[in-house]
């Protein structure tokens, strides 16, 4: 797997856009929850 | 349809804004799945498929660096020692490759297409073959010589300057709709918009300078292109420093309106129009060839595999944009009632 990564740097951007990518979506979800409770809190 | 294509992804996700809910409401889970899942195709589209050109490619190559191999599409007959273009089976050339590279060969279907890296020779009809990249591809990107594997900022760079204009354009139309009702509303929507469009013109310009270094050998060399993004954002900086510096709510909507829709007037000169009078190094400018790749009228000016990943890049980077358009004015109408609330108190 590492020899396959070190000869193919493509397939290595990639997986650190997938693995950015995973954790933003992850942060935006989280916010979009947040905020959502925090709209049911203010029209209370 | 190279413009069908890269509209229907745009105009698909301009209506997904707007649609099922509006733009200040929470979106469904399929809504937010459905943007993740587009983004994640668009990078697995734009970086995995494997480049691929042509023996045109081989030749012109050459002629730039002689020692450079090139990935080509070709059908392989290693008994008679031949190989064709895989997309124009007219060309047809011998070529010589080691002994254990040959011997892989004849164990593929001659029919059957190949990514093999090849190199001319002394003459058109005489090439190398150093190595077997990959035996019948699925998918394959164009190789360009000059730019290679550098081509595929496209479908990362362009989307989210694209996606820049879509947002000014957005907070003039918001900032005209505040001036003509008065309605708090839509000014958190112009400066919702303003600021996630000044992220993405900023994100274009450092992927553009990173990109830069690698092809033009600097980060930032004052093309007319860098020139103009950087006073496209010196021109919204002064917008939020206006709202930054005004605490009347109604005076600072109906300034900061005003500024929105007098910026968003330079918005076509500096990311259109400027960059097309002068030379430069940017595709596009005053000395290229054509106006571009994406916006040149003739239909070969890009590949159509290149061109159906960029409409689904071009889908996906305004998706993220009217995600994140969404959180920022919830999260701004959120905070006004909370004071509301408070004052009231």
């Amino acid at each position: 797997m590492m020899d396959f990564l070190s000869q193919h740097a493509m397939y290595v951007v990639l997986v650190t856009i997938l693995l950015l990518w995973s954790g933003i979506a992850l942060y935006l979800q989280r916010i979009d929850a947040r905020i959502g409770e925090l709209e049911k809190s203010v029209d209370r | 349809m190279k413009f069908v294509i890269m509209l229907s992804g745009l105009v698909g996700a301009l209506v997904l804004m707007h649609r099922p809910r509006r733009i200040d409401e929470q979106k469904p889970l399929w809504w937010r799945l459905l943007v993740i899942a587009s983004v994640g195709l668009t990078c697995l589209l734009g970086i995995f498929p494997p480049l691929a050109g042509s023996i045109t490619d081989v030749v012109v190559q050459h002629r730039a660096d002689s020692t450079k191999a090139v990935p080509a599409l070709v059908r392989v007959d290693a008994v008679a020692g031949t190989l064709c273009d895989a997309r124009d089976t007219r060309v047809s050339v011998s070529f010589i490759t080691s002994e254990q590279v040959r011997a892989t060969l004849v164990s593929i279907d001659p029919s059957v297409a190949v990514i093999a890296r090849i190199r001319r020779l002394e003459s058109d009809r005489s090439f190398e073959l150093s190595e077997l990249v990959t035996v019948a591809p699925p998918l394959t990107m164009p190789y360009i010589v000059g730019l290679e594997e550098r081509a595929r900022i496209l479908f990362f760079h362009v989307p989210m300057s694209w996606c820049a204009v879509i947002a000014y354009c957005l907070a003039m139309i918001a900032a005209v709709r505040y001036l003509r009702s008065g309605h708090i509303g839509h000014d958190e929507m112009s400066a919702a918009t303003a600021s996630v469009g000044t992220l993405f013109t900023v994100l274009a310009t450092t992927t553009g300078a990173v990109w830069a270094k690698f092809n033009w050998g600097t980060f930032w060399n004052w093309d007319p292109r860098q020139t103009s993004i950087l006073l496209l954002l010196l021109i919204y900086a002064a917008y939020f420093l206006l709202r930054s510096s005004i605490d009347d709510e109604q005076r600072r909507a109906r300034l900061s309106g005003v500024y929105a829709i007098v910026a968003f007037a330079t918005v076509p000169f500096l990311m259109f129009v400027l960059p097309r009078l002068l030379p430069g190094l940017h595709p596009g400018s005053a000395d290229d060839s054509n106006i571009g790749p994406l916006l040149s009228p003739r239909s070969d000016a890009i590949n159509p595999t290149k061109n159906a990943v960029f409409g689904l890049a071009l889908f996906s980077f305004t998706m993220v944009f009217a995600w994140l358009v969404n959180l920022r004015v919830r999260l701004a109408r959120a905070e006004r009632r909370q004071a509301e609330f408070q004052e009231a108190a």
